[in-house]
């Protein structure tokens, strides 16, 4: 078995409402691996996804990147581990007036903390990094153009750029395709499936539709009010235990 | 399907129908209570203010007289009037300069989404309500009483008035941007300066630059004015001429302030929908 990239170890989480959004949620995501973490609204995969990331503090269990636990990091050390993951969320998030490159290029800021980048003059030497992170992505032609006027899928495509510029070891998508229409989501799929094989990353992605993450993951992780119900390949989930995943969730709707 | 759009397209009527009966009878009557209130207002507005049409028309021969004598304008003068004028411009550029240097911290501070804390959010909407709140006319008085006649006093007073109009606008600007390049850029591992000047900066930057442009635009009408407390520039001219019942120099003053009022509204206009 390879070795873990990103490994999260019986996370719990309980929101200060008392709600309990993670119950003991265990994962691990190897280099070239996809993990698509699959569930309905509310099941807690944006929570769980959070918490590895460092956005959200768990209240039970650890995180581990590169072996090291993030959950007991805080300020410089925890934005230090963290910048070994890269994020990409349902919103490309792109600052439209500026160009797609410098918007690629700001992903390179973490390493480069001094006065220059902090008056907003970007570091000129990534700039040839980020022209590839573009080509990766396939908009290298689209460089110049200002970021507002990309379409959603572009945009997408752009903000992924924008995270392999940071030179990241893994990458957390948050529900990337959830905005796209369906050729949009294929490309954009394709990109993140080519991005782990080609360029060994790991890769996490949360998605709503179990049909894409049969076509691209190699593993599939099934999550059910705050716990994993199913952690495997593709090939080996019946459709039945898929769609238990969302089956209850209609009559607990309704009975609410 | 035909049928289906039929009875819906009736059920529609007949609701509106429905709603509007009592509405328009509702409405109507509110109208009148309206129009009352409004008609009582308007008479004691009138009374306290003293308005006197009939004064408008027995006054009309004294107008008439004032404008025989104020023409032609005095060209002569023109070239001595060119520094005030020049004065004038400069009072509102530097001050509006000066104000957008101050106000842009303040907004930082003053919107909710940037403030460095509690306190912080606090002072700086209790300093830009108060800079907001007292006319740059007042400002101006306060500032010649301080630091002596001149045009000085001038810029300090549109400075100190226009940071309190600029920290509110700029601050509304910067609440109402999208915060997410802020959070993805916060996720690549930049520091807290470095997400200000990547991702706010600008985001904010051609609405800041549109709201500085009108700004200064209104400066440059208010610096005019400001003259008459003894902030220096056109208005002080203005105010001078006056009593000398001189004119023909109040005409020619009054020209130039036309022109600079106009060049200065197309200007501005010009450069907001370039940034646009």
């Amino acid at each position: 078995m390879r070795t873990a990239l990103v490994e999260a170890d019986g996370l719990g989480m309980r929101y200060a409402t008392g709600r309990l959004a993670l119950d003991g949620a265990s994962l691990s995501v190897a280099a070239g691996e996809l993990l698509v973490i699959l569930g309905h609204n509310g099941c807690g995969k944006s929570t769980l996804l959070k918490c590895i990331a460092g956005l959200l503090r768990p209240t039970a269990g650890q995180v581990l990147v590169a072996g090291r636990d993030i959950t007991s990091l805080s300020g410089r050390a925890l934005s230090e581990a963290r910048m070994a993951m890269a994020m990409v969320f349902q919103q490309a998030r792109l600052v439209g007036r500026r160009s797609v490159l410098a918007n690629v290029v700001c992903g390179t800021l973490g390493r480069h903390r001094n006065v220059t980048s902090a008056l907003g003059i970007l570091p000129r030497t990534e700039r040839q990094h980020a022209m590839e992170c573009l080509e990766e992505v396939g908009l290298a032609g689209f460089a110049t153009q200002r970021a507002g006027t990309l379409s959603g899928g572009q945009a997408q495509r752009a903000s992924i750029a924008r995270a392999l510029a940071q030179r990241p070891a893994a990458l957390l998508a948050d529900e990337p395709v959830a905005s796209l229409d369906p050729e949009a989501s294929e490309e954009v799929m394709r990109l993140l499936r080519r991005i782990s094989s080609s360029d060994g990353l790991g890769v996490i992605c949360v998605l709503h539709q179990p049909e894409l993450a049969r076509r691209y993951a190699d593993r599939i992780l099934g999550m059910r009010q705050g716990r994993v119900m199913f952690d495997d390949t593709p090939g080996a989930i019946a459709d039945r235990q898929m769609q238990a995943l969302y089956e209850g969730v209609v009559i607990q709707g309704l009975a609410a | 399907m035909n049928a289906t759009v039929k009875v819906r397209v009736e059920r529609e009527r007949a609701s509106r129908g429905g709603l509007m009966t009592p509405g328009r009878w509702g409405g109507s009557a509110l109208g009148f209570l309206g129009l009352f209130v409004f008609l009582v207002v308007l008479a004691q507005s009138a009374m306290v203010v003293q308005a006197r049409p009939q004064d408008l028309i027995t006054g009309a021969h004294g107008m008439a007289d004032i404008l025989r004598r104020a023409m032609p304008p005095d060209f002569s003068k023109l070239q001595s009037e060119l520094w005030p004028a020049l004065e004038t411009v400069d009072i509102a550029f530097f001050g509006t300069t000066v104000a957008v240097l101050l106000a842009v911290p303040l907004a930082i501070m003053a919107a909710h989404n940037t403030s460095p804390g509690r306190p912080f959010y606090a002072a700086a909407r209790s300093l830009i309500a108060l800079c907001r709140a007292v006319p740059d006319l007042v400002w101006a008085l306060l500032f010649v009483t301080a630091v002596g006649l001149g045009p000085f006093p001038g810029a300090l007073a549109v400075s100190v008035h226009s940071v309190g109009m600029l920290g509110r606008l700029f601050a509304e600007v910067i609440e109402d941007m999208d915060m997410g390049p802020v959070e993805a850029l916060t996720m690549t591992g930049a520091n807290r300066l470095q997400v200000f000047s990547h991702a706010v900066v600008p985001s904010v930057l051609p609405s800041l630059l549109g709201i500085a442009l009108y700004r200064l635009d209104e400066n440059i009408r208010s610096s005019l004015v400001l003259g008459f407390v003894g902030a220096g520039g056109l208005g002080f001219e203005l105010l001078t001429a006056m009593n000398l019942f001189q004119y023909r120099t109040v005409s020619l003053l009054l020209v130039l302030t036309f022109v600079i009022v106009i060049l200065t509204e197309r200007m501005s206009a010009a450069l907001r929908r370039r940034i646009g």
